[in-house]
């Protein structure tokens, strides 16, 4: 079972994960959160929410990146050690979405930094999320090879 | 013109609006009931402070919903949205300021809560609220540069993409 | 006139240059407080006058993920006003049903930050459990869990089938049950009201003169709620109640959001009940008359407010949006004064603020040297959960459980 597979990986190698929210509506941000209690339970899955950039592996990544927060996000995915996987979840982490063209807002993560997994959305369920975590550790797995 | 019903229907707003008239003659005639609960009313920029003192210390209207600012062309617009807890009417006060002279003095006094509104106005508009407490500009980001307003009509996002090319 | 003047703004010169908020601190107290805002500013104000009236509810209701519908029927109201629509009613008992199940979405998803906060995660973990339902039933309802799209011009999009109806009481029955829990905790826990109660204090007076609003205005014993002051949607045919508290601290803007769940389950019943036939929507013309309207709803977190101006174009001239957030960040310093710095988080977490903050830094001055240094909201947070067992107030310990976790 590819649930088995993933709870025994994330048990050995426990994924340190940190999200950074660079102006979104704070859906996707609920979302995520949702996913960490007692329905969706991500935990579960060996992935926890840490604070400190210099020991997480994945940076997930909500919101547009806007004029204010595009240094601070350059900065975090600067500061996180090799391997590191970035996330965009939701439209507006992917390409801005309904704020393209206001003028704080500058574009989707990939303006900024490299991003490794879309997950799209508005705002993205949890079991996208979940869905978008699996896929992310298969290909963590392939990177590490 | 009112038909009765219609001046029935808007009692309250109507009675709102002869007890202005009746403190502020040179007002008179000029407000609008546009909807249930609605009230709007235009006001010299020299009677502003004590038409909002009068609303909210003797007519109720001591809650400052918020304040719009707008570049209306030929001038700037300010209006004041004040609403009584009695009555439920939103009573609107709108003023205006030359755009030689983009001037409108603080409200604090009477409308404790009226910071951000009145910052809000300094930062997207470039117009200055005299009176205001020295603080951080409101709401814009600290990277913004100087000098651009973009709530005023001739301001386009393109502009700041410019100054960063520019900068560079 | 016998208004005192208020100086707002840094008191201290330490304070001058606020980033997020920045505390002076007396020992363990907060002498002084600065908040500075703005860093999710997204330019939304200017992007609504190139846009049509239709494509502004979209984006509008992205203010704030939280309260989206209240933003939407906020909106469109305003927009409705001024092409002289009226909306069939059952649209109006439809956009309330929808604002009701938002509300207790958003007051669920408070109780459960609120514990998080203190370090009560078992409270945090049913809150956020309990709200599944009403997610689930949003999603039934919309197609959505968040950013319904239940809004158009002159109505809603959806309608709801007997079945639906069917669901949402059942629901309501589950919640009520659930609820009774968070009632229990909150009125009999000692240990929640020796952490909650007498901080973040906001007077009756202060609230009123500084213009808070919803439930921390209500907390503060001033039964203000604009769906009975000012009613839209169906408010005005149902019997509202208005919650309050006279605590005025934190302890009472939490029971404040309980009664209102309590209340919310009551109105989505009598809703349903008297759901009225007919259409969902009239036709909207493309192009507006040229007017204004000022419209307000009664969103989870208090009054928000639409100004919107036309100009007889399909675009907007200007749209002015005030959330209630705004108007209870004037409050916040007042709150956060003369307490102590371990209640910081859990008092900014009470007025359910519209950002992110768990984002923000804080940054610390000693009256006594000058000296500052910054901290992380999650240091902030645990230093709040360690000064407080050190007393001996352990969330952890409380007794008062349910069987179903």
């Amino acid at each position: 079972m590819i649930v088995d597979r993933i709870v025994r990986w994330a048990r050995q190698k426990s994924p340190w994960i940190i999200h950074f929210n660079s102006g979104a509506c704070n859906a996707c941000d609920i979302e995520i959160i949702a996913s960490l209690t007692p329905r969706y339970d991500v935990e579960r899955l060996g992935l926890q929410l840490k604070g400190s950039p210099r020991h997480a592996d994945v940076l997930i990544c909500s919101g547009p990146v806007t004029m204010q927060q595009r240094e601070r996000l350059i900065t975090i995915y600067e500061q996180m050690a090799e391997p590191k996987f970035v996330v965009a979840v939701g439209t507006c982490a992917c390409s801005s979405g309904v704020f393209q063209g206001c003028y704080c807002v500058q574009g989707g993560v990939d303006t900024a930094i490299p991003v490794d997994l879309y997950i799209p959305g508005c705002p993205v369920k949890p079991e996208a999320i979940i869905d978008g975590v699996t896929k992310l550790i298969d290909s963590m797995e392939a990177k590490k090879k | 013109m009112e038909t009765t019903a219609e001046t029935n229907v808007y009692e309250t707003e109507n009675l709102l609006l002869s007890r202005l008239y009746g403190r502020f003659p040179a007002l008179e005639g000029a407000g609008a009931v546009t909807a249930k609960r609605r009230v709007f009313l235009p006001v010299p920029m020299e009677h502003l402070l004590d038409v909002l003192s009068f609303a909210s210390e003797t007519l109720g209207y001591s809650s400052l919903c918020t304040i719009t600012g707008m570049d209306s062309g030929d001038c700037f617009e300010f209006i004041y949205h004040i609403a009584s807890d009695e009555s439920g009417v939103v009573l609107n006060l709108k003023t205006r300021a030359p755009k030689e002279d983009p001037v409108v003095p603080t409200v604090l006094p009477i409308y404790n809560g009226a910071i951000f509104y009145e910052r809000e106005l300094e930062g997207m508009l470039g117009v200055t609220v005299k009176g205001l407490p020295a603080g951080r500009q409101y709401p814009l980001p600290d990277n913004w540069p100087a000098g651009q307003y973009p709530l005023r009509k001739d301001w386009k996002p393109e502009m700041l993409t410019e100054t960063a090319t520019e900068e560079k | 006139m016998g208004k005192i003047v208020v100086p707002f703004g840094p008191q201290h010169p330490a304070l001058e240059e606020p980033e997020s908020f920045s505390l002076l601190l007396e020992g363990e107290r907060v002498a002084a407080a600065a908040v500075a805002l703005g860093y999710n500013h997204r330019g939304m104000e200017k992007a609504c006058e190139s846009k049509t009236y239709i494509q502004n509810i979209y984006l509008l209701e992205r203010i704030c993920g939280i309260c989206s519908h209240a933003h939407s029927t906020c909106y469109v109201e305003s927009v409705e006003s001024l092409a002289g629509i009226e909306i069939p009613r059952r649209a109006a008992y439809l956009r309330s049903l929808i604002g009701e199940l938002e509300r207790i979405h958003s007051h669920l998803l408070f109780l459960g930050v609120a514990g998080h906060e203190i370090g009560f995660m078992t409270f945090f973990m049913y809150a956020w459990k309990d709200r599944e339902i009403v997610m689930d039933l949003l999603e039934d309802l919309t197609g959505n869990r968040i950013n319904y799209g239940m809004n158009t011009i002159g109505g809603v999009r959806r309608d709801i089938s007997p079945e639906q109806c069917e669901r949402v009481l059942k629901a309501m029955d589950q919640l009520e049950e659930r609820t009774k829990y968070y009632q229990q905790v909150a009125t009999e826990e000692e240990t929640m009201l020796g952490r909650l109660a007498g901080i973040g204090v906001l007077s009756r007076e202060d609230g009123l003169r500084l213009g808070a609003q919803g439930p921390v205005l209500r907390a503060s014993g001033v039964a203000r709620d604009v769906r009975r002051d000012d009613p839209y949607d169906a408010y005005s045919e149902l019997d509202v109640r208005v919650a309050t508290d006279t605590h005025a601290d934190v302890y009472g803007r939490v029971v404040v959001r309980v009664l209102e769940l309590m209340e919310s389950y009551r109105l989505i019943r009598e809703i349903v009940k008297n759901l009225p036939e007919g259409p969902i929507s009239v036709k909207a013309p493309v192009k507006i008359p040229a007017g204004e309207a000022i419209s307000r709803v009664e969103a989870p977190r208090g009054e928000d407010v639409h100004y919107t101006r036309s100009n007889g174009t399909d675009k907007p001239e200007r749209v002015k949006v005030r959330a209630p957030t705004l108007a209870n960040l004037a409050a916040i310093t007042n709150m956060i004064e003369g307490g102590y710095l371990a209640d910081v988080p859990i008092v900014i977490a009470a007025i359910d603020p519209c950002f992110s903050c768990t984002d923000r830094t804080v940054k610390l001055v000693r009256a006594e040297s000058g000296e500052n240094r910054t901290i992380d909201w999650q240091g902030l947070r645990q230093y709040g959960i360690d000064w407080y067992r050190k007393q001996g107030i352990d969330m952890e310990k409380i007794k008062i459980s349910r069987k179903d976790m």
